[in-house]
């Protein structure tokens, strides 16, 4: 599916407009240009992608007719000798249109433009080629204010259909998308220029030098990315290696371990930590006495109140034999004791 | 927009042509219309002294549409042909060959533009015939009617799509009836300025849908055919009987029309024969008569020294329709200031007598009705 468009610039167009203004009637006359095909690809995610033919005329300039009505008869046959005529130094390759300027006449191909269309695309032996319509009309009854509208058609399966004209000045108005082309221009001061700096910059094949050095070093980053890629395959792969082996191994030692706890009976119950009363007799001995090392305890009428450390050193004063041997009849005398000190306390105050 | 202003407005150089497409462009079955033009402007820049607009709208009627065509010519080259914008029907592209007119532009020739109007129009039919082709259910309507060259010959067809999103098809047949209106009295104009045109009927099938499902006939009368059938109440076309065909309903609302007409003309031819026979037999009593119409006959008839006038008046549908008598004093007003006068109904009739049979009747059964006229006239 082609998508056909007409690029003209804005002096171009204005020197159409100029020239339809200063004329008694209408105007017509051939356009010259080039047109150009591109092949657009759009990726999405509905489909792969997607091949459109983009059709761009361009105008460059124009010819016009020096009377109405000479270039065709009224049947719409073209005269190839007043074509030809026209068309001095060989120009006829450049002829991609004609237009038609009207005043006061609607944008609609008129039955005669249709015929001509036809005639001339066979008498040029160009099937892709424009029609251009201008039609001015008055807006306000004073002519105080006139609009000039402008429109392209080309014909698509012996129908005519209207193709959007845009137009440029200095450069295309697009702001989306890369440019693949750049803007073409006849000029021969262009083409002087581009001759004499073009081999600065360009490459035999038509490219920009820069380009084949940034292909190399990108061949150059993609060989050293690859590098690097497999270096880290190699180093996950070692890691992976070893901790298998790590796992194998704490695998054997939980169970040689399990063996050994399994040949020693009755040291399976859990050791449970035991007092050094040899230590703590001989702290007491020492400290037990001093009243400034001790710290008392009051009650709430100010009264001393004896510490549990200092019942505990009487009670193991009375006890100690059984206490060594068995702690855990001496801790439950223990806390008799301490029931009983208790009681004591409470008589004491 | 009118003639006049139109020829006054357009360039001095296409003034002819034009003239002869507003005052003689009749195109097409409907010829009852002329060809209006509208919408005037010119080529020229606005500091060309005028007149000088060149171009313009043509409405043409077309099978009960108005095609509307921009007609585009050059003030400042007079002698160029004509350039056609063809409205909405943008795909309608005639054949140069079929238009020696346009070929062969003759701008000395007044009558060049309307001719070529007409080639266009013929081929635009032939274009309209080919969109047909969409239903093969109208397709096979217009083959039908195209095999009879008393309808064929006289076909318009206006093939559109209503529905572009849905695609339904309508069409409308207009045809030219073929029923002969020559014997038909002459019509008579309040305006005799006025140019009634051609007497014609046509008939108007208007297929809403491809399947004809929805068809609906309309039949149309020029001025003098429907005045002289008694307005346009007085023919009622039956209505498209479902599943037929165009090819059976045209025959039958021709008999129809045909029959109306025919009874229309003997209506007449009777009524001549019955003033004709009234003043053979009240030749020196008859004041006067319409001798056009023959609708009306005044007698001063006198009955034992008392005269008296009789009014005759004939409807259109008679012998059908009794004819009524009115006795009309010469002597005396009523207290309205009018003569003093008497309708009489009841007097034997028959539709089946002839002129000079009710004239006969008429003659010896006044007397009666005249005594009974005295009675109330005396009271």
């Amino acid at each position: 599916m082609s998508e056909p468009s007409v690029r003209i610039s804005g002096t171009v167009l204005a020197s159409l407009m100029f020239q339809h203004v200063n004329s008694d009637s209408d105007v017509e006359g051939l356009v010259l240009g080039e047109s150009s095909f591109h092949e657009q690809v759009t990726i999405s995610d509905s489909q792969s992608d997607h091949i459109h033919i983009e059709e761009i005329y361009n105008i460059q300039k124009h010819v016009a007719c020096l009377k109405l009505n000479i270039l065709y008869s009224s049947s719409g046959e073209v005269n190839l000798d007043v074509l030809q005529e026209m068309l001095a130094d060989n120009k006829q390759d450049s002829v991609i249109g004609w237009y038609r300027q009207r005043r006061h006449s609607e944008q609609h191909m008129t039955f005669r433009e249709k015929l001509v269309h036809d005639k001339l695309k066979s008498a040029l032996k160009n099937p892709h080629m424009i029609f251009l319509l201008l039609t001015s009309s008055r807006v306000t009854p004073t002519d105080s204010t006139h609009r000039m509208e402008y429109s392209a058609f080309t014909s698509r399966s012996r129908r005519f259909v209207n193709i959007p004209v845009l137009v440029t000045n200095l450069g295309l108005l697009e702001q989306q998308g890369y440019w693949k082309v750049s803007a073409p221009c006849s000029a021969s001061g262009y083409s002087l220029t581009m001759n004499k700096h073009g081999s600065r910059f360009f490459s035999p094949s038509g490219l920009l030098k820069e380009v084949d050095e940034m292909n190399k070093m990108n061949d150059s980053l993609q060989v050293e990315l690859q590098k690097a890629c497999r270096e880290v395959e190699e180093s996950e792969r070692a890691v992976e290696a070893l901790q298998l082996e790590v796992s194998a191994l704490r695998k054997s030692l939980r169970e040689k371990q399990q063996s050994s706890e399994g040949k020693v009976p009755g040291t399976s119950s859990p050791v449970e930590p035991r007092n050094n009363q040899l230590l703590l007799k001989a702290v007491r001995a020492l400290l037990g006495s001093c009243p400034l090392l001790l710290t008392q305890r009051l009650s709430l009428q100010a009264c001393p109140v004896p510490s549990r450390d200092t019942m505990a050193a009487d009670s193991d004063r009375e006890q100690e034999q059984p206490a060594l041997l068995q702690d855990g009849r001496g801790t439950k005398q223990r806390g008799a004791l301490q029931g009983r000190g208790r009681k004591r306390r409470r008589n004491n105050c | 927009m009118s003639p006049e202003v139109a020829l006054h407005r357009i360039s001095p150089e296409l003034r002819p042509l034009l003239c002869s497409v507003v005052r003689n462009g009749r195109v097409g079955l409907d010829s009852t219309n002329c060809l209006r033009v509208t919408d005037l402007k010119t080529g020229c820049t606005s500091l060309t002294p005028g007149p000088c607009c060149d171009r313009f709208k043509l409405h043409i009627p077309y099978a009960g549409e108005t095609l509307k065509w921009d007609i585009i010519f050059n003030a400042q080259y007079p002698e160029l042909p004509p350039d056609f914008i063809f409205g909405e029907d943008a795909e309608f592209l005639p054949e140069p060959s079929e238009l020696p007119h346009l070929v062969h532009w003759d701008a000395g020739n007044p009558e060049s533009l309307l001719q070529l109007v007409k080639e266009l129009i013929q081929q635009y039919h032939q274009y309209q015939c080919q969109r047909l082709r969409e239903s093969s259910r109208l397709l096979f309507e217009y083959d039908s009617l195209l095999e009879d060259p008393s309808y064929g010959r006289n076909l318009e067809i206006y093939a559109g799509r209503k529905n572009s999103w849905t695609g339904e098809f309508s069409a409308r047949f207009l045809l030219k009836l073929p029923v002969d209106f020559s014997n038909i009295p002459v019509y008579l104009l309040k305006d005799t300025a006025l140019d009634p045109g051609e007497d014609v009927a046509l008939l108007s099938v208007s297929f809403e849908d491809a399947e004809a499902t929805q068809v609906f006939p309309k039949l149309y009368l020029s001025p003098s055919i429907e005045h002289a059938l008694g307005g346009s109440s007085a023919l009622h076309i039956p209505a498209f009987p479902s599943g037929g065909c165009l090819i059976d309903y045209v025959p039958q609302v021709c008999q129809l029309l045909t029959n109306k007409v025919q009874y229309v003309i003997q209506g007449y031819h009777k009524r001549r024969e019955y003033i004709a026979a009234f003043l053979s037999h009240f030749g020196m009593g008859v004041v006067e008569y319409d001798a056009e119409g023959f609708t009306k006959l005044t007698l001063l008839l006198m009955w034992k020294d008392f005269c008296f006038l009789v009014h005759v008046d004939l409807p259109l549908y008679f012998p059908r329709d009794q004819p009524t008598l009115t006795f009309q004093s010469v002597y005396h007003f009523t207290n309205s200031g009018q003569l003093y006068s008497q309708v009489q109904t009841s007097y034997p009739y028959s539709p089946r007598w002839d002129g000079n049979e009710m004239a006969k009747r008429a003659k010896y059964e006044t007397p009666a009705a005249y005594r009974s006229y005295c009675k109330c006239y005396l009271l």
